[in-house]
């Protein structure tokens, strides 16, 4: 039983990653009609910023915020600027291609000029277990679990009870009757790039103590995160926070019970599980469109 | 014409699709206050003036000033800024927010800079209005409840609430009886003239509904096929041999 709970705990942990990467698929899907398929890649960037900045000497904390403020000027401003914006008028498909293309391109450039190898992250978290009613849980997995869920009450906090998170909130429901009622729509779905950039920064703090900083670690978390957010309903940032922690429980499960070879085909097949069962993802909504 | 008389000046405003002619050298003008209805039949262009005043589509000619202002194509963003409100034919709430939300949301833009209302309280300072149009409305009921739990007719009247949350000087209503039990037609009316009182604000009515039109609009304009066919008096278009041939055909 209690190596059953420490799997779960253990899975949570690394759910919440996968749930803060799909929140930004989520986010960016509600509020600009945009499939990112290099967010995987979002998160490696930031990854390689602060081991940059580490390297250079600057305490750990300081290159967090640096790679923050790096990611919302090239992977939220940027990207909205140079990418999203002159595509997201001919439709989702020239899209999706185009950041399919992002996602090769940054993962070339990274390993053509910087390196190949896999790079050891320093964890932000004391390293060591502590026990508590017979269960062995690691400060990694405690932190973890405490910063994703700080920056997601803080997400839901800003969303719900400000008046600039009430207009990001109409605009993702409704864009037209928010032009019209004087809501800047550009500037809203700007935010919500932002807000995308620092999520990707704050899942890469978390995850690369783990994957190490390679120019591919961005495969395994962009996919999971996608179908996290398409399991849990990918017009529902609670859904994302659902489907995240879904696969990295029984990641975990699978991982130990069964055998580690079926550990990467999990999240795949509960997304199989659940598109035939709901379409709509677990707590998604059927969505009517105008054709 | 005086500069009262110039508070909205459509004039010969076109629009075309491709050899289709939606709206076809339309003129009208509306003073501070002055309530118009557009009638019409279906396909006679009345939604796509709407769209062509309010920036929505460009007119192919023609312009639109509001206030002395050329305001042709104007984007609507920069409408609403100049106190320009609408409403659409189908509901345009936002389904996952509450009553009052939705309320607060329609207002909140106009209070202060950008980042005055980052910083300002949940309810930008316009929470005390929302409360008075929910009651004026009669939607207390419901106020807590997520817009797009309610009926139909509920929604019709928080989209109607909506667009005067600003307290606007221009208001378009698209079809505001559309789908709303008959039995609330009367009450809406009441509820525009009202606000026509103690705002001030102009409107401008579509509307299919024509008892509710010939009460609420001193001044009617009978559109067919984008042009203007008649417009005066409600009684004197009502009787417009014209008028009713393009309702009831040949």
């Amino acid at each position: 039983m209690g190596e059953l709970v420490q799997l779960v705990v253990s899975g949570v942990a690394t759910g919440a990653i996968y749930s803060l990467a799909a929140l930004g698929f989520t986010l960016l899907w509600q509020a600009s009609g945009t499939i990112n398929f290099a967010q995987g890649e979002f998160v490696m960037l930031p990854a390689f910023a602060m081991l940059f900045c580490v390297l250079a000497g600057m305490p750990l904390w300081l290159g967090v915020l640096a790679a923050c403020a790096a990611a919302m000027i090239v992977l939220g401003w940027g990207f909205k600027r140079l990418i999203v914006d002159p595509l997201i008028r001919h439709g989702v498909i020239p899209l999706v291609i185009a950041t399919l293309g992002l996602s090769t391109f940054l993962k070339t450039t990274v390993r053509a000029g910087y390196s190949a190898e896999a790079h050891q992250f320093g964890s932000p978290f004391p390293g060591g277990v502590f026990r508590i009613a017979g269960i062995n849980v690691s400060w990694a997995d405690v932190g973890t679990l405490l910063v994703a869920g700080i920056i997601v009450i803080a997400l839901q906090t800003f969303v719900t009870r400000t008046v600039t998170g009430r207009a990001m909130q109409a605009v993702a429901q409704n864009t037209e009757a928010a032009r019209v009622l004087g809501i800047d729509v550009k500037r809203m779905v700007l935010y919500t790039f932002l807000i995308n950039a620092v999520l990707a920064v704050v899942a890469a703090l978390l995850i690369t103590p783990t994957y190490l900083a390679k120019f591919d670690m961005g495969d395994s978390i962009g996919l999971k995160a996608f179908l996290a957010a398409i399991i849990g309903g990918f017009n529902q940032t609670r859904g994302a926070l659902l489907g995240g922690v879904l696969i990295g429980v029984l990641e975990n499960l699978v991982g130990f019970y069964v055998s580690p070879a079926y550990k990467e085909g999990v999240a795949l097949m509960l997304f199989l599980g659940v598109i035939l069962v709901r379409p709509e993802g677990l707590l998604g909504k059927v969505e009517e469109r105008k054709v | 014409m005086s500069a009262a008389e110039r508070f909205l000046e459509v004039r010969d405003v076109v629009k075309h699709y491709g050899a289709i002619r939606a709206v076809d050298g339309v003129t009208f003008t509306l003073a501070p206050g002055e309530i118009v209805g557009v009638i019409g039949p279906n396909g006679s262009g009345k939604t796509t003036l709407f769209n062509s005043i309010l920036g929505q589509i460009r007119p192919t000619s023609g312009s639109v000033a509001f206030r002395g202002e050329d305001v042709t194509g104007m984007a609507p963003l920069e409408l609403a800024r100049r106190g320009v409100g609408r409403t659409f034919q189908t509901l345009q709430v936002f389904g996952q927010l509450s009553v009052r939300d939705n309320l607060i949301a329609a207002a909140q833009e106009f209070q202060g800079s950008m980042i005055r209302r980052m910083f300002a309280a949940p309810d930008a300072g316009v929470g005390r209005r929302a409360d008075e149009m929910i009651e004026l409305f009669r939607l207390g009921h419901v106020a807590d409840l997520k817009a797009g739990t309610l009926s139909y007719g509920q929604q019709k009247l928080i989209d109607i609430a909506m667009a005067f949350m600003p307290a606007p000087r221009l208001v378009l209503l698209d079809e505001p009886c559309a789908g709303v039990n008959p039995s609330l037609v009367e009450e809406l009316r009441e509820l525009l003239v009202t606000l026509n009182r103690t705002q001030g604000g102009s409107f401008v009515v579509i509307e299919h509904n024509m008892d509710f039109i010939m009460k609420l609009c001193p001044h009617v304009i009978c559109m067919v096929e984008g042009k203007v066919l008649a417009e005066g008096v409600p009684a004197e278009v009502q009787a417009n041999r014209a008028v009713l041939e393009a309702y009831l055909g040949n």
